[in-house]
């Protein structure tokens, strides 16, 4: 089982044939159900998945305004009763278009097309690390983060989170990997999940520190470097 | 295993698609038990939403809710309820009114609500065939 997936789904029969199908096949694992868009949506914020499997109309917003928001890019296979969205599906890049209902055999051809293992480091990975800047692949495209905008980095398994004022970018990599490659008088690693912008923290108390309200664990091993590393009089 | 053969196993409403139920399901009718529990729960607030709607004269949130409503139908096998669903969503589109749509809506509203019976008494009568295999 080595696909991990969320349904977000308001028909709870199509979600509860969707979770057969995914036991059936033993090897999509279900790490939640949703039945509109901000809830998943929030849990892609926190959590990073292989696949969804997405409706497209639900209550509130639509599937394609969920894909509209994410920071990464999942594979999506978009489950819904109107061909008519075929159009607007190849445009997300969605892997595959589940017309409701399916077969069980239909639902193994798109899995089929979810091309795993996922996207190598060298895919999704720091491609440039500048002295002021660093550019990462997400959602398909370069982008271009500032040192100065970074607030920290998050570890997230196989992946990390770059956390902004006002966005966070989630791609396949590793702090192990990006601690080699930053820019050491902005960052440093302050615990074995975060590395953060020295130049961001708001004020540090016992073992955590705090960056934009945000608390950051600092581990016994990282504390030491932490202190010298901060102008204390 | 033959649909002949399958349907020697349990005989479906004439209303209901076995083969389309064979295709989705094999002949597992335990779990077509549980996929008919689980849409017949979900019928009548579904129904609701769709009268509400009407009665609030709004034919975008009709036709959202004829559109949520139309596959729990297939996933019974009650394809023509469905394409029943998808003939009043067309008209939503063309018509603007609820006013214009009174007698379709009423025509979907009885189609919906006899599906909803027959996938009830379905429900209990796979029930009463699942607990006299085991």
């Amino acid at each position: 089982m080595n696909i991990s997936c969320i349904i977000v789904e308001d028909l709870q029969v199509a979600a509860d044939y969707l979770a057969k199908c995914c036991e059936k096949s033993g090897q999509v694992k279900i790490q939640g159900h949703f039945t509109n868009v901000p809830d998943a949506l929030q849990y892609l914020n926190e959590n990073t998945v292989d696949l969804l499997f997405l409706d497209v109309e639900m209550p509130g917003a639509t599937g394609f305004d969920l894909l509209d928001q994410l920071a990464y890019s999942p594979k999506v296979i978009l489950t819904t009763s109107k061909p008519e969205y075929a159009f607007d599906a190849f445009e997300h890049n969605v892997t595959d278009f589940l017309k409701k209902p399916f077969t069980y055999q239909r639902f193994i051809d798109a899995l089929k097309k979810v091309s795993l293992p996922l996207p190598s480091e060298k895919d999704n990975m720091i491609t440039e690390t500048g002295i002021d800047h660093i550019f990462i692949k997400a959602d398909g495209k370069l982008i271009r983060l500032n040192n100065i905008d970074i607030l920290y980095i998050e570890s997230m398994g196989d992946y990390v989170k770059f956390v902004t004022s006002d966005k966070k970018f989630v791609t396949h990599n590793t702090l192990k990997n990006l601690e080699e490659k930053i820019n050491k008088t902005d960052f440093m690693k302050v615990h074995r999940s975060y590395i953060i912008n020295i130049h961001k923290i708001s004020n540090l108390r016992e073992n955590d520190l705090f960056i934009s309200g945000k608390e950051i664990p600092i581990s016994k091993a990282h504390k030491q470097d932490v202190l010298k590393r901060l102008n204390i009089i | 295993m033959s649909n002949q053969a399958l349907s020697n196993q349990f005989i479906f409403n004439e209303e209901i698609d076995k083969d389309y139920i064979y295709s989705l399901y094999a002949d597992d009718f335990v779990y077509v038990e549980e996929m008919f529990t689980t849409t017949s729960q979900y019928l009548d607030p579904d129904i609701e939403s769709i009268q509400l709607a009407y009665a609030a004269g709004n034919t975008a949130d009709l036709k959202r809710a004829v559109h949520k409503i139309k596959p729990a139908f297939g996933f019974a096998g009650m394809l023509t309820v469905q394409t029943a669903c998808k003939n009043f969503e067309d008209l939503c589109q063309e018509l603007t009114s609820t006013e214009a749509l009174c007698k379709e809506y009423k025509n979907l509203i009885t189609i919906l609500n006899e599906g909803k019976n027959i996938i009830e008494t379905e429900r209990k009568r796979l029930k009463e065939f699942n607990a006299n295999q085991l």
